[in-house]
């Protein structure tokens, strides 16, 4: 496995990161703006600030193909930010939620994106061509707390959300005029706007930090604050799952996650690293870390007499171990695919509290 | 004129939308069992009591962990908690890890982990029955938030010392078998033992 590529951007926490489809542009969310930083050899540098919100930037998502960028904030506030010879021009979307916007992601089309909120509604939003303005439809029932996390299924009209309210929700997001009919599949044939497909709950009922559709959009996974990963798989529209599975682990909670192929999930969270899961329909479990522990054979230098009881004497401790032995040094935030083909991820990003940003093969 | 005091009229209460009024039991999974009540608990407490002593803590703990009342009434639930101390304090310490991890592996085994880190999370939290004084059932939060599972703590140096160090010990080794996960596990779950 080669040794993971570490930008260590600043020392903040980055709320989010998306990368253009070149891989060359880096967007990050810090504190109340979104930096650009531009590749140049192998080092991202500082090039561009988008500067407008108000408060911390909670989400940022940079469409594939038409380079626009989306991005959300407590200020309850989305803009969309376009690329003109002059600069970013940011075009403000009338979210109309009075709680702070939580999470933001293009469909696949790039034709809408979702907005999540505290205001217990997720506001989709798409382009109005009379008026030259981005406005969003509410999907409101039946969320009872703060949407925390979104993604979309490949069809970009099945939504999923995970919310404070413990339950992971699959919804319609078709808009007439915007969207094509949707295949009918296994979350439903006639989709209208605010469709529920599916809601889930897990036994340990857990506030959900990340959802993911397979790559064929034919199974669902959602993460919590109970430290486990769970895979729904459904059956047919209005029929209880095929089967719905719950991998507990030993570990601290998952924030995020992605799948690689139909049979592997990457999630990372709390514990600082990145963990695998292989399964299928009949069982999941966690097949361990793609962190390689360099640390723990190397970590315990000679350390001489003298340097040791110095350091008892300035610090009160022999060894001063301040640093983790993960490549992130704190709770990873966001995690995503970042080279793919045919949903088989060859390398992923992540980034976190510590200021990284981090690209892994997968 | 009735003189109302606007001040102490409790808003939340009165706003739907408030946080307040969160149904709680919309975070109860629908293959939560059937309420159980205070003699099912008695019941199995006998059955319980009877495999200890005819020298099976093993499958003791075993039957008591999978007879939790996680949808049991209150008093059902106290009963269990007695029985599931008796067991814990029924087992040496030498023998601690071995039916761990007989307990804790096979079909079933992390769920059971799971439910014996809520039962050693709940017999801390409470007063020890020996200890008497202490004032029952008192929350921590001035509002009763339903989110916490933690009670008066029992911090007095009490008959409970006993009982806590045998708890303790039974954490410990606990946390080395199933982990930091288990205890995040115990404060989201809502089927409280």
């Amino acid at each position: 496995m080669a040794t993971p590529e570490v930008h260590h951007l600043f020392h903040a926490p980055i709320a989010d990161h998306s990368f253009s489809s070149d891989k060359k542009t880096l967007a990050v969310a810090r504190e109340n703006n979104v930096e650009l930083y531009q590749q140049s050899g192998n080092k991202f540098t500082l090039s561009d600030e988008l500067k407008g919100h108000e408060k911390t930037v909670t989400s940022v998502d940079i469409a594939p193909n038409s380079g626009r960028i989306v991005t959300c904030s407590q200020d309850r506030n989305a803009y969309v930010w376009e690329k003109t010879p002059t600069g970013w021009k940011p075009t403000l979307v009338l979210l109309r939620i009075n709680r702070a916007a939580t999470f933001v992601r293009w469909s696949p089309s790039e034709q809408k994106f979702a907005v999540g909120s505290g205001a217990r509604v997720i506001a989709v939003c798409y382009f109005e061509e009379e008026n030259d303005w981005w406005i969003s439809k509410h999907l409101k029932k039946p969320i009872r707390s703060t949407i925390t996390t979104l993604a979309w299924h490949p069809n970009s009209v099945l939504l999923a959300a995970g919310s404070t309210d413990s339950h992971a929700r699959v919804f319609s997001s078709f808009i007439k005029g915007i969207d094509t009919r949707p295949e009918p599949s296994a979350w439903g044939e006639r989709l209208p706007f605010n469709t529920i497909c599916g809601e889930y709950l897990n036994d340990t009922a857990g506030w959900i930090q990340g959802v993911a559709f397979s790559p064929s959009g034919n199974a669902l996974a959602f993460t919590g604050h109970d430290s486990s990963v769970t895979v729904v798989y459904p059956s047919a529209p209005e029929q209880p799952p095929r089967a719905m599975l719950n991998i507990a682990t030993r570990l601290l909670p998952l924030n995020s996650l992605i799948w690689n192929g139909e049979t592997e999930i990457i999630a990372a969270g709390h514990d600082c690293e990145p963990f695998r899961f292989h399964g299928n329909e009949n069982g999941w479990q966690l097949a361990g870390s793609l962190e390689k522990k360099a640390g723990e054979a190397g970590g315990a230098r000679e350390e001489s007499a003298l340097n040791m009881f110095r350091q008892m004497d300035l610090k009160g401790q022999a060894q001063a171990d301040t640093k983790l032995k993960s490549t992130h040094q704190n709770t990873v935030h966001t995690i995503r695919a970042h080279e793919e083909a045919n949903g088989a991820v060859r390398s992923f990003s992540t980034s976190g509290v510590d200021g990284r940003v981090v690209i892994w093969t997968a | 004129m009735s003189q109302i005091n606007y001040r102490t009229i409790n808003i939340d209460a009165l706003d739907p939308e408030s946080s307040a009024n969160f149904p709680m039991e919309s975070l109860l999974p629908a293959t939560l069992p059937q309420a159980a009540s205070a003699s099912d608990a008695a019941n199995a407490a006998t059955q319980v009591r009877q495999m200890l002593r005819g020298g099976d803590p093993e499958g003791a703990l075993r039957t008591v962990l999978d007879t939790a009342p996680l949808g049991g009434d209150d008093r059902a639930k106290e009963v269990h908690l007695a029985t599931v101390i008796d067991v814990l304090q029924g087992i040496r310490q030498g023998e601690m890890t071995r039916i761990l991890e007989g307990v804790c592996s096979g079909d079933g085994g992390a769920e059971r982990a799971d439910c014996l880190m809520k039962y050693l999370y709940k017999g801390m939290s409470s007063a020890a029955p020996s200890s008497g004084a202490q004032s029952p059932k008192k929350s921590v939060s001035p509002q009763d938030t339903g989110f916490s599972q933690i009670q008066a703590r029992n911090l007095g140096e009490g008959g409970g010392g006993q009982q806590m160090s045998v708890l303790l010990s039974w954490h410990e080794r606990l946390v080395d078998i199933a982990g930091t996960g288990s205890i995040v596990r115990v404060m989201t779950d809502r089927r409280t033992v």
